[in-house]
């Protein structure tokens, strides 16, 4: 089995846990755009949501299991192997267009969620325009009769400047879920 | 317990009730799982001394750990002292495992190594006594399972004539398979139905999983698929296959000339490996894998997922699923492999989320009287089932659509509810596939009929 990496342990990477250092108008700016995304995702407006990526976006979500304490770095599947998602623009796109085809039986009808974003924290980088940030979600959702439940994790998202609505675009996103084995019965949404 | 006024295999009428009722879930933890063969783990999951994963029978934790002379244990992830679970981590590598609750110390072999202050308060430490429960093993071609019951048939015999087929998932390629990822989650619905539709029910792919195919299907420039993807999604609109049921509740189906593939990369591979797999295999194996479940619930696509359901109350059930790849495949194929199983067959995955709304939208309307008192009907190419039929060993039906091997899994789970001792099944499955060849010998000698609807 390919073993998981230790520096693939996103929550303990020292540039993750550095003091914020953006200005607070940039700080400002960027919660703003993340709280605009989830505006979008609630609102089922999936194909400008889509238009917040750019072109070299990669969505990946890795796996996560249950570990001896020794072992606890290695908890995360690397890069290339499991993961809930790992997705390019093209396959955000297919992603997208599913939800749109009335027969993506899991949305359809749709569910109800709400994307609460929190614990925003966000760093420069080399370039002058991109920035790591780090946010927390709780995606709540309810659907049919009865259906209710929770999605909360982290993000490790890279945004870069961008001349749109919003003023940035996303350029890498991580989601880390927080459960391993997923109480959920499936992940039908964006995080 | 008796559930056959539940179950009419022979008429394919089944009653909800047997997805809905606690008391009938609790003795299927005895009678279905304690007595049957279940994956366990797969070479390459534990390939170090050391190495161990949990996974379980039924609702029994179970320790796989492979051993300092290479060879695989495995026994119940339970301390013998107060019934605390052992190792509380999924995978990893050990020494030893000790109990978090009071020390008792057990070696990779499940034989207790030490109990704090045991000189002083036991007379001794009979191993009968305190080892942890062992589970009796078998490894076919890599893929271990593994049973507490001292009386079923070894497991190629378990398997019957599904061995022929299994092959054609697990047995494909020099090198044999290798284990990439797993995706675990949690359905409301009960395990029957995800051991029922890897079996036979292919029929639902078309509305099922529609939008799936509808936007993975690659368009040319000219926004038509190519002539490729067309003859794929021509396996949906004009589906011909088998569907192939076991004596022990196996099944599988498949549509001629394979799954349809909207993935260019996969395809081209796939198509190949036509002449290794045929040498291997012999041609008529090439592409006789679609779907398949070996009863109880390991399951498999021949997309490379390979995946155990585990039951959790009878509204319940978590689903382990491994992505495997063929150990020897180019790296860029086995990328295409495991990006293609993600994005389709995960709790992410763009068919895998339709699924889990059908079943949980089905167990929930068990809950009612009406939806439990009428029964289902399982009735598709009922009578059409033929024996050693178009070079195939066993009972097939010529079509992919089709409950033969529901019938077929839900008659087996009869049988084994019932309670009997496994030496009495053994009997009374060869008795009724006697009788059935019988039958189907007089019905075909006044006037032959020639086979039909599975060729193309």
């Amino acid at each position: 089995m390919n073993k998981p990496d230790k520096v693939t342990h996103l929550f303990k990477r020292p540039e993750h846990l550095a003091p914020v250092n953006v200005t607070m108008e940039t700080a400002y700016e960027i919660e703003q755009f993340l709280y605009a995304e989830a505006e979008l995702l609630d609102a089922w407006e999936f194909n400008d949501w889509l238009a917040l990526m750019a072109a070299d976006v990669h969505y990946w979500a890795p796996v996560r299991e249950n570990r001896m304490a020794r072992e606890a770095e290695q908890e995360m599947y690397p890069p290339g192997t499991a993961a809930h998602f790992d997705e390019n623009l093209q396959m955000l796109g297919q992603r997208v267009a599913r939800l749109y085809t009335h027969m993506s039986w899991s949305e359809s009808p749709a569910s109800r969620t709400r994307h609460l974003i929190s614990n925003v924290r966000a760093h420069t980088t080399d370039k002058a325009d991109e920035f790591q940030v780090q946010s927390s979600f709780h995606v709540y959702r309810t659907s049919s009769e009865r259906h209710q439940d929770s999605v909360v994790g982290r993000r490790f998202d890279l945004l870069r400047r961008a001349d749109n609505a919003y003023g940035f675009q996303i350029a890498d996103r991580t989601v880390v879920f927080d459960m391993s084995m997923l109480l959920v019965k499936n992940l039908s949404s964006f995080y | 317990m008796d559930v056959s006024k539940f179950i009419d295999a022979e008429k394919g009428l089944i009653k909800g009730e047997i997805f809905h009722s606690q008391e009938i879930y609790e003795e299927e933890l005895e009678q279905v799982f304690a007595r049957s063969w279940c994956f366990l783990a797969h070479d390459s999951m534990i390939p170090e001394p050391g190495d161990f994963m949990q996974n379980y029978i039924g609702e029994d934790p179970v320790l796989v750990v492979r051993q300092e002379d290479g060879s695989v244990k495995a026994f119940l992830n339970q301390c013998r002292h107060r019934g605390m679970r052992l190792c509380r981590a999924d995978l990893g590598n050990a020494k030893n495992f000790m109990c978090s609750f009071h020390g008792w110390n057990y070696g990779i072999d499940g034989e207790l190594i030490n109990a704090p202050h045991s000189d002083q308060i036991y007379e001794s430490l009979d191993p009968d006594v305190f080892r942890a429960t062992q589970v009796r093993l078998a490894n076919y071609k890599g893929f271990i399972f593994g049973t507490w019951d001292k009386t079923v048939a070894d497991f190629e015999e378990y398997l019957g004539d599904f061995a022929w087929y299994f092959d054609a998932y697990v047995d494909r390629f020099e090198g044999g398979m290798e284990v990439v990822g797993v995706h675990k989650w949690v359905l409301p619905a009960n395990w029957k139905f995800n051991a029922e539709q890897p079996s036979s029910d292919m029929y639902h792919g078309e509305v099922s999983h529609g939008s799936a195919f509808q936007v993975m299907v690659p368009l040319s420039a000219e926004g038509a698929p190519p002539p490729w993807a067309m003859e794929q999604l021509g396996k949906l609109s004009q589906p011909a296959g088998y569907q192939f049921t076991a004596p022990n509740g196996h099944g599988t189906g498949w549509f001629n000339g394979g799954m349809p593939l909207m993935d260019e990369t996969i395809l081209k591979w796939h198509q190949s490996t036509e002449t290794e797999v045929s040498a291997r295999l012999g041609a008529d194996r090439f592409a006789i894998a679609g779907h398949a479940n070996i009863f109880p619930t390991f399951m498999m696509l021949s997309n490379y997922t390979f995946r155990v359901t585990h039951p959790r109350g009878p509204d319940e059930m978590e689903i382990w699923a491994w992505s495997m790849a063929p150990k020897n495949a180019a790296a860029e194929v086995k990328e295409a492999i495991r990006l293609d199983l993600l994005r389709t067959f995960s709790p992410a995955g763009m068919f895998e989320q339709d699924d889990a709304v059908n079943w949980e939208e089905e167990q929930r309307i068990m809950r009612g009287h009406m939806a439990r008192k009428k029964p289902l009907v399982y009735q598709q190419m009922l009578g059409r089932a033929r024996y050693d039929a178009d070079g195939l060993p066993g009972k097939t039906v010529p079509h992919v659509y089709a409950e033969e091997a529901a019938r077929g899994m839900y008659q087996h789970y009869a049988d084994l509810m019932s309670g009997k001792p496994w030496p009495d099944l053994e009997k009374l499955k060869k008795a009724r596939e006697q009788r059935e060849r019988a039958e189907l010998a007089a019905a075909a000698s006044p006037a032959p009929k020639a086979a039909s609807g599975g060729s193309q």
